[in-house]
């Protein structure tokens, strides 16, 4: 019978390279994808834009340059899943809690009632702060308009609804560059593992 | 003989009664855990500890010595628009109604909440839930 030998060295480059293919799992680019004057791939992009905090300072694309951030809609009074998605969103407001690279952008859909005053009272009661955690309102338009364009995301007024919103629980992970690069279940805890796994791949990247 | 046949006749008529009363709370506890993962826990979580300062927690509170059964019921089933108490502490967020909610349904989630956060484990009968909700402010 004969042996068949395989040198070891050959072992050791097959192993590095598997492993290295391991270590270069990467994210996808969600959202449509345009092709560049060089042909090259032009990913989608949040747009600019630009909302009032809790504290009454302004909050634009500059705030997230270089960070990677978390986006939701929600508005204070939901009785549905906001508060579930509160939930979720503190968690990872304390497991980054010493990371600066890492932001949560909450979006109102509900700026008539949800001002200023209201959001400030909120973020209190959850003991929260910005710049880590921004909860933001705007112009409704604006604000409708970059959820189901930009973050692709439900959210709108339907009487029919309970609390007067009809609105998806998403999470929106944005890396340093403006490029969604995941969108979660905001309501299930599982999900949210997810999440967090794929905020610190991004990080590393 | 006829006696004691009559004394263990009694005995079994009062253990079966006892324990029909106890399967009826075990079963509003299972339905009660149901209705409260459906309906409660969004805000107060599953465990009932609340969510910060925006909404209060039910287990480890004086809720359930400090306030009437009755007003709770009522609570659960028209909302609450003014500030409660809790531990001491106020909480205004607003909690909304739960219209849908009828008597048996609240019966069943007072027992499950009695049964894991009150000293009192006992069953809060249909008819104490009709004669609450009947009375409510």
């Amino acid at each position: 019978m004969q042996q068949i030998r395989i040198p070891l060295s050959k072992i050791v480059f097959v192993f590095l390279v598997v492993l290295g293919c391991q270590q270069e799992k990467k994210l996808p680019f969600l959202g449509p994808k345009e092709v560049g004057e060089q042909g090259d791939t032009l990913y989608h992009k949040i747009p600019d834009f630009k909302f009032l905090n809790q504290d009454s300072l302004w909050v634009s694309q500059k705030d997230m340059a270089g960070k990677i951030y978390v986006a939701d809609f929600f508005f204070t009074t939901c009785p549905t899943i906001c508060p579930k998605m509160k939930t979720q969103l503190l968690r990872i407001y304390d497991k980054f809690a010493e990371d600066d690279r890492v932001r949560i952008l909450s979006h109102t859909i509900d700026p008539e009632y949800d001002g200023v005053r209201v959001l400030k009272d909120y973020a209190k009661k959850l003991n929260i702060t910005s710049p880590r955690w921004n909860l933001v309102t705007g112009k409704k338009s604006d604000i409708y308009r970059l959820g189901k364009k930009s973050y692709m995301v439900t959210a709108q007024e339907d009487a029919n609804e309970e609390g007067g919103f009809v609105h998806s629980g998403a999470f929106i992970l944005v890396d340093q560059n403006r490029h969604v690069r995941g969108i979660y279940d905001g309501t299930k805890e599982e999900d949210v593992n997810h999440l967090i796994e794929d905020m610190t791949l991004l990080l590393k990247e | 003989m006829i006696n004691k046949l009559a004394i263990l006749g009694l005995m079994i008529i009062g253990i079966s009664c006892e324990s029909r009363e106890e399967i009826t709370r075990q079963q509003y506890v299972v339905e009660g855990m149901n209705l409260y993962q459906t309906n409660c826990a969004n805000c107060h979580q599953v465990d009932g500890s609340g969510l910060k300062d925006l909404y209060p927690p039910l287990a480890r509170t004086d809720l359930w010595q400090r306030v009437k059964m009755s007003e709770l019921a009522c609570i659960i089933k028209h909302g609450q628009k003014d500030s409660i108490q809790v531990n001491g502490k106020p909480y205004n967020a607003y909690m909304p109604a739960n219209p849908k909610l009828q008597a048996l349904d609240i019966a069943e989630l007072m027992t499950y909440m009695r049964e894991k956060w009150s000293p009192n484990k006992t069953i809060f009968s249909l008819d104490s839930a009709r004669y609450a909700l009947k009375n409510c402010p």
